[in-house]
């Protein structure tokens, strides 16, 4: 079990790098800006601290700067230069399929759920009630919720939530830790 | 035909032990609500709600967060003085 502490170190080291990449840019921005950048390397922070080893920090970041994203500049300035973003050679072998269904990800999001809910219809009879649980709306909900969720499934499904539930709490917690350290420093 | 049925209920089998396992593992991750009507015996899909309203509430903290942060944080110019000190705090 990977150490929630250094998770946290890590995460905030590359939270506060993210953070100085855009220092530059802006000199007054508007909160809204503002928390846009802080939520956005917060978020890239989280991913890349994974370092490409799970489906879901993979699948954030590819879509923090695909095409057509309105804020894929301000992503691609908080992973900073080519060469010192993760490696992704462990991208599935689907990856131009990929990249191209993410684009029409929500015009197609409403035949798949019929699709997929026809596809799996004569296996409901067959397998346990544990596995038939992970059909329908529930593991929907759960797919449309964690990042790369379309195309994981049943173990993969459960594997990937489990990590990124982690890592969203140690995220939680280490931005939670910051606001209350800098409420006290702005105090003063 | 009925060998590859039995071929695949066992790899049904095997893969329900994971879920299984794993469901257990999520449901420790979980909050505990104590006012929940399930005893010890929550189902798998009382598990994977719980986990969809875990990650939804997550999801929503670290949004209420940026928004704290982008008021406190004055300007992100002045964070590597003070991201030194909170850091330092924090470690």
């Amino acid at each position: 079990m990977r150490s929630p502490f250094s998770l946290k170190q890590e995460f905030l080291k590359k939270w506060i790098l993210g953070l100085q990449r855009c220092r530059s840019s802006k000199k007054n921005m508007s909160i809204f800006e503002r928390k846009k950048v802080i939520k956005l390397s917060a978020d890239v922070a989280m991913a890349s601290a994974r370092k490409g080893t799970t489906c879901w920090s993979r699948a954030l970041i590819a879509d923090a700067v695909k095409e057509g994203n309105a804020d894929k500049h301000l992503a691609e300035k908080i992973l900073g230069p080519a060469s010192e973003r993760q490696p992704t050679e462990k991208v599935p072998v689907g990856a131009m399929a990929y990249n191209k269904r993410i684009r029409s990800k929500k015009i197609l999001k409403r035949s798949s759920v019929i699709r997929r809910t026809i596809k799996f219809a004569p296996q409901a009879a067959r397998p346990s009630s544990i596995v038939k649980t992970l059909v329908g709306k529930r593991r929907q909900i759960l797919r449309s919720l964690i990042p790369g969720g379309e195309f994981m499934n049943g173990v993969s499904l459960i594997e990937e939530t489990l990590d990124y539930i982690i890592s969203l709490r140690a995220q939680v917690d280490v931005m939670r830790s910051l606001a209350s350290a800098s409420k006290l420093v702005n105090l003063n | 035909m009925s060998s590859r049925r039995r071929r695949e209920s066992s790899r049904t089998n095997i893969s329900e032990e994971q879920i299984t396992q794993l469901l257990s593992t999520l449901r420790q991750l979980l909050p505990e609500i104590p006012h929940s009507h399930s005893h010890k015996a929550s189902s798998a899909a009382k598990v994977l709600k719980q986990t969809c309203n875990y990650i939804k509430t997550l999801h929503r903290e670290v949004d209420d967060l940026s928004d704290r942060l982008s008021q406190l944080l004055a300007t992100i110019d002045a964070d590597s003085a003070e991201a030194a000190i909170i850091r330092s705090l924090l470690i």
